[in-house]
């Protein structure tokens, strides 16, 4: 055992297994679309065009908005920081299709906020439309990724540059965010897949994309064509993956983080700064759910589907950054390592509802897993790994490597000094990609649908179940719930961040 | 009343207590209703207790309504064990397929709101045969050997009247691109493809392109055909295309929304679809359970809150639906238009999709 470990980074072999389970989905794929193929028309150019555009202006919105952001949370002391960090974190706990149709029901002629303020306010739809409701979205992705590698980073070389005379944000732009630059990279990473495998926004706000031609040929029972056009699609996320790659982040020991103190006025001025994004991402659509509910009456509605979404999303959680542990440190360990970790990202790539179909011919394969919560479970973790992947690795590239040689100089064994050493200082990475895990396991919709045990209802699904037949008000207590929890799990893993907080940053002799 | 009587509705059994028919369908006592039964149309009094165990695959519920149906049918069957799996149709019909190719067969019936995805189940020889007697209760040219239609839906054109009346819309599908209305249109679901489909097979191929074609000029593309009637009924474009309910729908919640519907008249522009069910497994419970969808009760219930056309003869038609004796529906076969991939061939060529 120790003779291999030398040769190989412990992590290898169990990351080899992970990453090849996370391929099987794309190798069904294959299957599904050798019998025939059409590859490229003129119209697919155009489709092609507006899916990078789509892609490139939420990368760049998200990274504009996330990063600001997580600066703001990771540092300034605002007064209820966990609560300012919870309500931008909020926007993942609402399904982008939801936020997409109450943004587009708000705006426009005849849009609720013209019915209600007699405002006239211009139409939502397009690549704008789609663009800004992709951002709201996916924004928090890079907030938070940012966030917890700004988190690691020693405040001691932006002290020594303000002692030498430079700015605050000249010190933030030239000192922190270069040195954090993996971690914006990995969030942008996230925001890119999601919005390539988004199906809903495009759809609602007209917007033709690749994700929609997918749909159609789907719908239409080309289910071939569409494993084909998905797969050229995975081209398309393997290019991200490959440039994701290519960002390369600073080493260096961890430290005790940078603190800013806002004065009053900055205080209200940050909060005021903070406020649109609030307002359209969270505010309008709870808005727009609340005048449903007055409108149409609640309904009937059974607790259990919160319970059921809950349960199977928290089992996603812990079972995705168990796996991811593994992904990570073999990602940081060496070129192969880093090639089993781009090889995880690709199910997240894939549009839910082929890859939903795709996992169940890999269940009809396993029939004691098939229509099973654990078949949904394996189907979450395949799908969402990339989220804990992304989060641990940005963690674990901070570490400092000389703990770990001064654990084993002490006579630890490699296991022992990655169980005490490594892990503990890998939690903060460990409980942020939990939480993704969890918030976009709780609002996924066609493995649900697909995979989970018959009968099986979430609160996703019975949100899909009242919107697509147009009985908006009673997707409003189900909305409002489904937000609720996520916040609340948020909240919960913030505050097991905070411990996590203290053992790094805060105990005089780390 | 009725939408009020809905939106309460989910968990069935309240909402049913205030339709008559409902009730009837909900209580275990043979009620006072079968005295006025039409012929042809069974009452649920007259079917067998259902028992023992069954799984539904639903395709696109009607958002809790076909859920109340089922509900009475498990309260009215206390001893039927009914699991329900529901998703979007055609994912089902493809994991319906999937799961006959591995030897897995967990579903005995396959509820789908679209023909389509029954069309590709039974072409794959996965429906079997339904007895002489049920298809016998569907009205004329809704009589299948392999799978039943449960409601029908027609196309219709909704139309902002804010600036117009019934009388100033095309009563032609294909002279409607030559009119001066704008129009809204979703050629990316479902519902549309059927519809183009069907004129594919009444008009042929080039005269359904050159139609696209013309059409593609004044339309502007809505992601479903709800956003098509809420689009007309803001007035963002003159006239939609759309099935019917969804008009009758956002009228029952918006008494005062500026839309109403004009039918054309004998061309695909009024195609009567349906919503189907077909028996995967073999035996007597996954029939009977067929024969309980097309009772007087189900029908009209569906007829009336979710605006359906009941296909059962005897029932009446949805309130707000002009009589169906005056529109003049095509005769096509509903299980040819799950030829899609043509109709969509011709879409691409044309780019409207």
């Amino acid at each position: 055992m120790p003779g291999v470990l030398t040769r190989w980074p412990a992590s290898y072999p169990l990351a080899f297994i992970i990453a090849l389970m996370a391929l099987v989905p794309v190798g069904v794929l294959f299957g599904l679309a050798s019998d025939e193929v059409q590859l490229f028309d003129a119209h697919n150019l155009k489709v092609l065009t507006n899916t990078l555009l789509l892609m490139l202006f939420t990368v760049l919105g998200s990274v504009l908005i996330g990063v600001p952001l997580a600066l703001l949370t990771a540092y300034v002391q605002m007064p209820w920081r966990r609560l300012w960090l919870t309500l931008l974190a909020a926007p993942l706990a609402i399904p982008s299709y939801i936020g997409a149709f109450t943004l587009y029901a708000a705006f426009g002629r005849g849009g609720e906020i013209e019915n209600l303020l007699g405002l006239p306010v211009p139409a939502m739809d397009g690549l704008a439309g789609a663009t800004l409701v992709m951002i709201l979205y996916s924004y928090p992705f890079v907030m938070l990724t940012t966030r917890a590698s700004l988190l690691s980073l020693d405040a001691s070389l932006v002290n020594a540059a303000r002692t030498l005379g430079m700015s605050i944000a000249a010190s933030l732009w030239r000192v922190v965010l270069p040195r954090v630059a993996t971690g914006i990279a990995a969030g942008g990473l996230l925001v890119a897949l999601y919005t390539l495998s988004d199906f809903g926004t495009p759809a609602i706000m007209r917007l033709d994309t690749f994700t929609r031609v997918i749909f159609v040929e789907y719908n239409a029972f080309g289910l071939s064509q569409a494993a084909m056009l998905s797969l050229q699609l995975l081209v398309i996320v393997g290019l991200v993956l490959f440039l994701e790659s290519r960002v390369r982040g600073s080493r260096e020991r961890p430290g005790r983080h940078l603190t800013l103190w806002p004065v009053r006025w900055q205080r209200w001025l940050v909060a005021l700064a903070v406020m649109p994004v609030l307002l359209l991402a969270v505010v309008l659509p709870l808005a727009v759910f609340g005048l449903w509910l007055m409108r149409d009456g609640a309904g009937e509605f059974d607790f259990s589907y919160a319970w059921n979404s809950a349960h199977a999303s928290l089992l996603a959680a812990i079972f995705a950054v168990v796996l991811a542990v593994p992904v990570a440190h073999a990602a940081i360990a060496g070129r192969a390592g880093r090639l089993m970790e781009r090889m995880t990202y690709f199910g997240f790539g894939v549009p839910g509802i082929v890859m939903g179909t795709a996992l169940v011919y890999v269940g009809l394969q396993l029939p004691f897993l098939y229509q099973t919560l654990g078949l949904l479970v394996i189907a979450y973790v395949l799908r969402f790994l990339p989220l804990a992947v992304g989060s641990v690795r940005s963690t674990a590239e901070g570490l400092d490597p000389s703990l770990v040689k001064a654990a084993r100089v002490l006579g630890a064994s490699p296991r022992e000094a990655f169980q005490r050493i490594t892990l503990p200082l890998t939690v903060r990475g460990m409980v942020a990609g939990a939480a993704l895990v969890f918030l976009e396991a709780m609002r996924e919709l066609p493995a649900t649908l697909m995979l989970g045990p018959t009968g099986f209802e979430t609160l996703a699904t019975y949100l899909w179940r009242v919107y697509e037949a147009g009985y908006f008000g009673r997707a409003a207590i189900p909305g409002l719930l489904l937000v609720l929890m996520s916040a609340l799990g948020l909240a919960l893993m913030l505050s097991g961040e905070r411990r996590a907080d203290f053992d790094v940053t805060e105990t005089p002799h780390s | 009343m009725q939408r009020r009587a809905f939106i309460h509705g989910l968990a069935a059994v309240g909402a049913l207590g205030c339709l008559p028919a409902a009730r009837a369908l909900a209580a275990n006592s043979t009620g006072s209703a079968t005295a006025i039964a039409p012929a042809n149309a069974v009452s649920v009094d007259q079917l067998p207790k259902l028992e023992g165990d069954i799984t539904l695959y639903l395709g696109t519920g009607e958002g809790g309504l076909y859920e109340n149906v089922l509900e009475a049918i498990k309260k009215r069957n206390p001893k039927l064990n009914l699991q329900i799996r529901r998703g979007v149709t055609a994912a089902l019909a493809n994991t319906i397929v999937a799961e006959a190719k591995a030897g897995v067969r967990r579903a005995d019936v396959f509820w789908a709101v679209d023909s389509g995805s029954i069309a590709l189940v039974a072409e794959a020889g996965l429906a079997r045969p339904l007895p002489a007697d049920l298809t016998g209760q569907l009205k004329a040219g809704f009589q299948y050997p392999q799978w039943a239609p449960v409601t029908g839906r027609i196309r219709t054109l909704p139309y902002y009247t804010g600036r117009f009346t019934a009388d100033q819309i095309p009563d032609s599908i294909m002279a409607l691109p030559d009119s001066n209305l704008s129009i809204g249109w979703a050629p990316a679901y479902a519902a549309f493809q059927s519809f183009l489909t069907a004129m594919r097979l009444l008009e042929g191929d080039k005269a359904t392109a050159d139609w696209l074609r013309a059409m593609s000029k004044r339309a502007k593309s809505y992601a479903g055909e709800l956003g098509v009637v809420m689009g007309v009924e803001r007035g963002e474009v003159d006239v939609g295309l759309a099935n019917h309910y969804y008009t009758l729908r956002l009228k029952a919640g918006k008494p005062d929304a500026k839309v109403a519907l004009a039918f054309t008249k004998n061309d695909a522009g009024c195609l009567v679809n349906a919503s189907g069910i077909l028996a995967l497994s073999e035996g007597d419970l996954p029939v009977n359970f067929i024969r309980y969808l097309l009772t007087r009760e189900v029908q009209s219930y569906l007829a009336t809150e979710a605006f359906e056309i009941p296909l059962v003869s005897g029932v009446n038609p949805p309130p707000g639906l002009v009589p169906l004796s005056t529109i003049s529906p095509p005769r096509v076969d509903l299980t040819a238009l799950a030829d899609l991939r043509p109709t969509l061939n011709l879409m691409r060529s044309v780019g409207v999709l």
